[in-house]
């Protein structure tokens, strides 16, 4: 089967003041169809890059980014993508800002209308269809913006750090709701995050990066059946996977 | 109405204090009249005034509209191109930096004694501040929004009318209520340099035959014209922005 995601020797070199900045080198990658893979890494490692360029929003500089077998050339519509802030539109309500992404598309609105009531139940939103985004916790917001990255039903969930900004408890829960959210639609997720407990816990597999320039260290397999519960944390897989991953966050000279 | 109390109290007491402090010195008529002298005129002239206010008014509202439609498409023009920008960026902060006074007579030899040089002289005075605002609002998108409607593949139109616009709405209705005022200016200035009717006419008039009481009465009107048409522009700010948080102040917000 060919994977969801691959990535050929790809990287990235951004012009800076003396030369050239290299930000990604070397990523070799397969993600395949409804697994979840989180890239874990210290700040400026260019996971977020890495998460721009599957996107389609900025190209490679080098290496071969391919989605469903396709060259990426520029944004998809297989694609959907969560950002570290909701990025909500304050003047829509919470069914405008989900239906954003259905008209920027010229998709049927009405078609989709089910759709979006549907997803705003599956996060745990009902009753605030017609709220305004200043209404919302920050919790709130990132289901929000979940909804409208799924609304046009992608099959590649791309996810930028999306709970960074929430509180520990919120975070745990926010974590629970995507791995149900995940197991009912069956994306295939890249999930960006320097949580490693966040990581783990969600993951089949974890990316671990290293920084400057941004390579792959090592991939974790985190083997825990799904449905995971808050008690999946106690599992010696857990802390197995966690302590790895831990140990090579370390070894690249920058804890968490 | 708590929220009347403030300002109108604030205008008592000062027209109380203007009260107190003529009788108490017994300044004499034509320095300082009155309140009670000023109320007196404008009622006895009440028809003569009118006319006179009625062509300040439509003097300063043509340039104010004038200013709202050429101050958007200049910062339209700008925000779409770089080259549009630096081409016209200095000469818009060039023109503003020598008085308007000084080239209204110029005005009136290529634009007649009519109306419409003073609706132009409102217009030059009233659209820098639009343009200004306008452009900071269409600027003030967040990387993160336009990477998310460019993950929708949108194009420019729809970046311009889905994001930028409704942007920049705040900025340009804080640009508005700027030249509204700067236009009232630029009717009045139009009058001065050459008219034989309107406020700025009256009070020349006034001036050159020492009518204080005469030139309260205009002074008075002029602020009644700038206090209407702000909160003209105020009350369609609320109507047009009701999700911004200068309009809807702080409402409750929800969590889960």
């Amino acid at each position: 089967m060919v994977a969801d995601i691959h990535l050929g020797n790809v990287s990235k070199t951004f012009p800076a003041k003396a030369g050239k900045v290299e930000a990604l080198g070397g990523i070799e990658l397969d993600v395949a169809r409804h697994e979840f893979v989180s890239v874990l890494g210290p700040s400026g490692c260019g996971k977020s890059t890495l998460l721009r360029i599957v996107a389609g929003l900025i190209p490679p500089s080098g290496g071969e980014v391919l989605v469903h077998g396709q060259p990426v050339d520029g944004p998809s519509s297989k694609v959907g993508i969560v950002f570290q802030s909701p990025v909500l539109l304050p003047w829509r309500t919470v069914l405008q800002n989900i239906e954003l992404q259905v008209e920027v598309r010229k998709l049927d609105r009405a078609a989709f209308r089910d759709k979006a009531h549907k997803l705003i139940s599956l996060v745990g939103l009902e009753g605030f269809a017609d709220s305004y985004p200043y209404q919302l916790s920050g919790g709130m917001q990132q289901r929000v913006s979940l909804c409208r990255a799924l609304i046009h039903d992608p099959s590649l969930l791309l996810m930028d750090e999306p709970f960074g900004a929430l509180d520990a408890l919120t975070r745990e829960q926010m974590g629970l709701e995507l791995q149900r959210v995940w197991l009912e639609t069956k994306k295939t997720v890249l999930f960006i995050t320097h949580s490693i407990a966040e990581a783990v816990f969600l993951s089949d597999r974890i990316v671990v990066m290293s920084a400057r320039p941004g390579r792959i260290q090592e991939i974790v397999t985190v083997d825990i059946p799904r449905p995971r519960t808050l008690d999946a944390m106690k599992d010696p897989r857990f802390h197995q996977a966690v302590d790895r991953a831990r140990k090579l966050m370390n070894a690249a000279g920058l804890p968490e | 109405m708590r929220s009347w109390i403030y300002p109108v109290g604030t205008v008592v007491i000062l027209v109380v204090l203007w009260d107190v402090l003529v009788n108490a010195f017994s300044i004499p008529q034509y320095l300082i009249p009155a309140p009670e002298t000023v109320v007196r005129h404008l009622i006895a002239n009440w028809k003569f005034l009118l006319g006179h206010t009625w062509v300040t008014t439509y003097e300063t509202a043509g340039g104010f509209l004038l200013s709202i439609v050429g101050g958007v498409l200049l910062a339209m023009a700008i925000v779409s191109s770089r080259a549009v920008d630096q081409a016209i960026m200095p000469l818009l902060i060039l023109s503003q930096t020598f008085p308007k006074v000084a080239v209204a007579p110029l005005l009136i030899i290529w634009f007649g004694m009519g109306v419409q040089t003073k609706i132009f002289v409102a217009f030059l005075i009233a659209f820098f501040p639009v343009v200004i605002a306008t452009v900071a609002g269409m600027r003030a998108v967040e990387t993160e929004t336009m990477e998310l409607i460019r993950s929708m593949r949108a194009t420019r139109m729809q970046i311009f009318w889905k994001i930028r616009l409704p942007a920049a709405l705040p900025h340009f209705f804080s640009g508005l209520k700027v030249a509204v005022a700067f236009a009232v200016v630029g009717a009045v200035v139009g009058e001065w340099v050459g008219s034989e009717k309107g406020l700025g006419y009256l009070l020349l008039w006034a001036n050159a035959n020492l009518d204080t009481p005469m030139m309260f009465s205009v002074l008075v009107l002029l602020m009644v014209i700038g206090m209407i048409l702000y909160y003209a522009v105020v009350w369609l700010e609320r109507i047009a922005i009701p999700w911004h948080i200068s309009v809807r102040g702080e409402g409750p917000q929800a969590t889960i």
